[in-house]
């Protein structure tokens, strides 16, 4: 057998390796089969350097083309495409929104129209990080019309901020900031935009905004729809669950202000959330159709209640009040309402626009509408002219009554530098009473010395009155000296 | 040893020949992307970061890290002043909606969308479909031809998004026949079911870029293929093609039309007169003997031989075939589903429009076909 083995091989055998006849060592095979290897390797060589070859020819001429269909052998067409979703499922049943709705991880559209509101919107991000409800679960959705501040760069820059928080509890879910311009003539101080003339256009632009945002970010797989103003000073942490829990179509809170001391502390702020009333139904009757009937103007006295007028401090904050019209200050509504149709008509809707025209139309459609007369949020308090101009009035009152003060004091001065302090007066009284004491005893002494004497006498009489003089002027001297330092 | 031996041999003629081959393959390869880069480049540059992105455009999947944790989406600026709704909307390349209530399927309805000539990577579907057995059944056959299309289909036919959504409230008739669907006292409820359908679609899915909303009934099985780019051309904010039906005349075994939508139309002293007297909560309808409104119907303005081009001016508007501009649905204008006015649904949106201060437009000779059933 093993010589056999050994002529198969085809190599001489050495002299060593006859003498370890049953040596099986590796390297005996070596020499044979490295050639082969080396071939095979040199072979392999070739072929990738020809396929790089061909690569390089091939992105030389189509500079533009990915290799990505390349590698993947061409089964998909467009390596990108087949990555992209293109199709989406929704079932909108599963998005009706319940009363707790942060335990089946319904989530909420945030909507907050914005115009020159650069020096609020710190504010509002300082409510933003302090709400209650699951961030990832909010959507927020701001719209940025005809600003001249600085609203769009900080707004941009604190949402980039409150995205990229250390804290995973900070960050909302998808952040929509959409730019449109109105061209809208209206200004938004506090005067022109609470007037009643400019009322009724104003609130239709504002209804145009409300309903391109809304628009543009409302999507399917939203439940509850959140609207704020960012000028609320205080508001519960809590709100969205507070409002959710009510299980409302539509639901808003109450919404005051406070005020200075001088204007009595606070003040009902949010007049549009109010129940109709026959006054006002038969007043609407009368109306041109384009008319639009705003609340908290003397021009339509339409009596209805106010949820504002309605507070009471001290009152349960889950009471419920149903409402026809609504403010838009914190709006919560269940998605479905905007989804039925439902939105803040920029036209006379029932003589109502903007928001109260939600209201009614929310009615309309059989959506119940809520109102919480006693559970508040404040919103900034901002001076209107007038109180501006009472505000200069009091501190012309002030400045008045200081300058009167002021003359008083002078007033005072000068009567103490006219006449001398009656302590000298005293003073000088007692000590010419002294000297006068004095002279009478320096009399009787004199006399009882010209009694003695009586021949030499005219000589002291002299020497006493210079003494006399001398006195007289150190009194004055001291009087003199007392109300200049009290002027001081 | 056998194998070692063949690769020895190779011959340089079969290298050159492999050579040539890679080559031919790399061609057939690279061709297909490189031809409709502009359309492919778009639908990349239009897709989100993430699912909770506006409907009408494409998503990238992945929103969690390796981790798991979770990426917050990032901050994403709209500059709607430039979204623009033009005559020339393929040169702009405006984006379109194409809405359809959906409750029985038709692969004619199917065929023709992907017969439009509009680039459909600006097209973007969106349907609404009711939960109910006929509605699932609408569903599944939707979403087979939609796999069909968007996943093995030409890249050029592909639609650039594709929303199914279902009802979240149950249609009121249970049957949806023709006879049973067009009896008048089931109208109104009927209308205002659709009305909530339509505005659900519309408001969930329109998105900050669309430019044009085409409505699009389900039953709508032929139109010319450039139905987009005509409607548009009359840069009208609301304009609607007259809409006709098929039909083999049971006398002369010819093939015949016959006028279907009767909801576009001018108003009439009549109507007007007939409304004044009507509740707050009842609805004027076109079509039924016992309401004559003698209103002008633009389907009986339809003339052959005139001009396809031609406008009226309308009151009132049908649904079946709708171009509307976005800014008019984004001002508010929505398909009530109440009486306005005493009008429901599409009479009642074209009402709230004009009340926005949008006006309707009829085009009498430009003809779209409903299913005959």
């Amino acid at each position: 057998m093993l010589p056999r083995h050994y002529a198969s091989n085809g190599y001489p055998r050495s002299k060593d390796e006859y003498k370890e006849t049953y040596s099986i060592s590796p390297h005996r095979f070596q020499p044979r089969t490295a050639p082969a290897a080396l071939r095979r390797r040199r072979q392999l060589l070739v072929r990738l350097t020809l396929i790089v070859i061909i690569l390089l020819f091939g992105i030389f001429i189509w500079p533009g083309a990915s290799i990505l269909p390349v590698l993947s052998l061409g089964l998909m067409s467009s390596g990108e495409d087949f990555q992209l979703e293109t199709v989406r499922y929704y079932d909108l049943s599963n998005v009706q929104g319940t009363a707790r709705g942060w335990e089946r991880e319904e989530r909420i559209l945030l909507c907050a129209p914005l115009r020159d509101a650069e020096s609020h919107l710190r504010m509002f991000f300082g409510h933003l990080r302090n709400f209650t409800y699951p961030h990832h679960l909010i959507d927020l959705a701001f719209l940025v019309s005809d600003s001249k501040d600085q609203t769009l760069p900080l707004l941009s820059q604190l949402l980039e901020e409150l995205q990229a928080d250390e804290d995973p509890k900070q960050p909302y879910g998808e952040i929509s900031i959409i730019e449109k311009d109105f061209g809208q003539k209206v200004n938004q101080d506090v005067e022109s935009r609470h007037g009643f003339a400019a009322q009724a256009s104003r609130r239709k632009l504002m209804a145009q905004a409300r309903n391109w945002l809304l628009s543009a970010a409302l999507r399917p797989y939203h439940s509850w729809v959140y609207w704020r103003d960012v000028d609320v000073e205080t508001a519960p942490f809590t709100i969205l669950e507070d409002l959710m829990r009510h299980n409302k179509d539509v639901i808003v809170p109450n919404v005051w202000r406070p005020l200075p001391d001088w204007l009595g502390g606070e003040q009902p702020y949010d007049l549009n959330s109010w129940q109709e009333s026959e006054t006002a139904l038969a007043l609407a009757d009368t109306l041109d159709e384009d008319a639009v009937i705003v609340e908290g103007y003397a021009e339509y006295a339409t009596w209805r209640p106010h949820l504002a007028y309605l507070r009471d401090p001290y009152g349960d904050p889950d009471m419920e009040m149903d409402i026809d019209g609504v403010g838009g200050v914190s709006i919560l509504a269940k998605a479905k309402v905007f989804r039925s149709g439902v939105h803040f008509p920029a036209f006379s809707f029932e003589k109502h626009a903007e928001t109260e025209g939600f209201g009614k139309m929310a009615k309309r459609m059989q959506f119940s509408v809520v109102g919480l007369p006693h559970y508040t949020i404040w919103h900034l308090y901002e001076p209107s002219v007038d109180d501006i101009r009472h505000m200069e009035e009091m501190e012309k009152e002030r400045i008045a009554h200081e300058e009167e003060e002021k003359e008083r004091v002078e007033r005072m001065k000068k009567i103490k530098e006219q006449f001398t302090d009656p302590n000298s007066q005293w003073e000088k009284d007692k000590t010419d009473i002294q000297n006068e004491a004095m002279r009478e005893k320096a009399k009787e002494k004199t006399k009882a010395e010209a009694a003695a004497k009586e021949a030499s006498g005219s000589e002291t009489k002299s020497e006493a009155a210079p003494k006399e003089a001398k006195a007289d002027s150190k009194v004055e001297a001291k009087a003199d000296s007392k109300p200049a330092a009290k002027a001081q | 040893m056998g194998p070692a031996r063949s690769l020895r041999r190779t011959n340089p003629l079969t290298i050159i020949v492999g050579v040539v081959l890679c080559i031919v393959i790399f061609v057939f390869i690279l061709q297909p992307s490189s031809s409709d880069s502009t359309a492919s480049q778009l639908r990349k540059a239009s897709a989100a970061s993430n699912p909770l992105s506006p409907p009408t455009s494409p998503f990238r999947k992945q929103n969690e890290k390796a981790n798991g944790k979770r990426i917050p989406p990032p901050v994403v600026h709209y500059h709607m002043n430039n979204v623009t709704s033009t005559s020339d909307p393929v040169g702009n390349r405006e984006t379109v909606l194409i809405l359809t209530p959906l409750a029985k399927f038709y692969q004619e309805y199917w065929d023709n969308l992907l017969r439009l000539s509009y680039p459909h990577e600006l097209i973007t579907l969106a349907f609404i479909i009711p939960k109910n057995r006929e509605g699932n059944a609408a569903t599944a056959a939707l979403q087979e031809q939609i796999t069909k299309t968007q996943k093995s289909g030409p890249e050029k036919k592909r639609f650039a998004s594709i929303i199914i959504e279902r009802q979240d409230f149950e249609p009121p008739l249970v049957s949806q026949s023709e006879a049973e669907r067009h009896k008048m006292e089931n109208q109104k409820a009927r209308r205002a079911a659709m009305s909530r359908a339509r505005n659900s679609l519309l408001f969930t899915t329109l998105g900050p870029s669309t430019s044009w909303v085409l409505w699009l009934d389900a039953d709508i099985v032929e139109t010319p293929p450039s139905l987009i780019q005509d409607l548009a051309a009359h840069n009208k904010p609301i304009i609607v093609p007259n809409c006709f039906q098929r039909f083999i005349d049971s006398k002369t075994r010819r093939r015949a039309e016959r006028p279907y939508d009767f909801n576009s139309w001018q108003d009439s002293e009549t109507a007007q007169q007939l409304a004044a007297g009507m509740g707050k909560d009842d609805i004027l309808l076109e079509g039924y003997a016992q309401m004559a409104t003698y209103r002008t119907l633009m389907a009986y303005m339809a003339d052959e031989k005139a001009d396809p081009n031609q406008e009226v001016p309308l009151d009132g508007v049908g649904g079946t075939a709708l171009l509307v501009k976005a800014e008019v649905h984004r001002d508010g204008a929505m398909f009530p589903p109440f009486p306005f006015y005493n009008l429901i649904e599409t009479e009642g949106f074209a009402k709230m429009a004009k009340r926005l201060g949008w006006s309707s437009t009829g085009l009498p000779n430009y003809k779209v076909y409903h299913y005959n059933e």
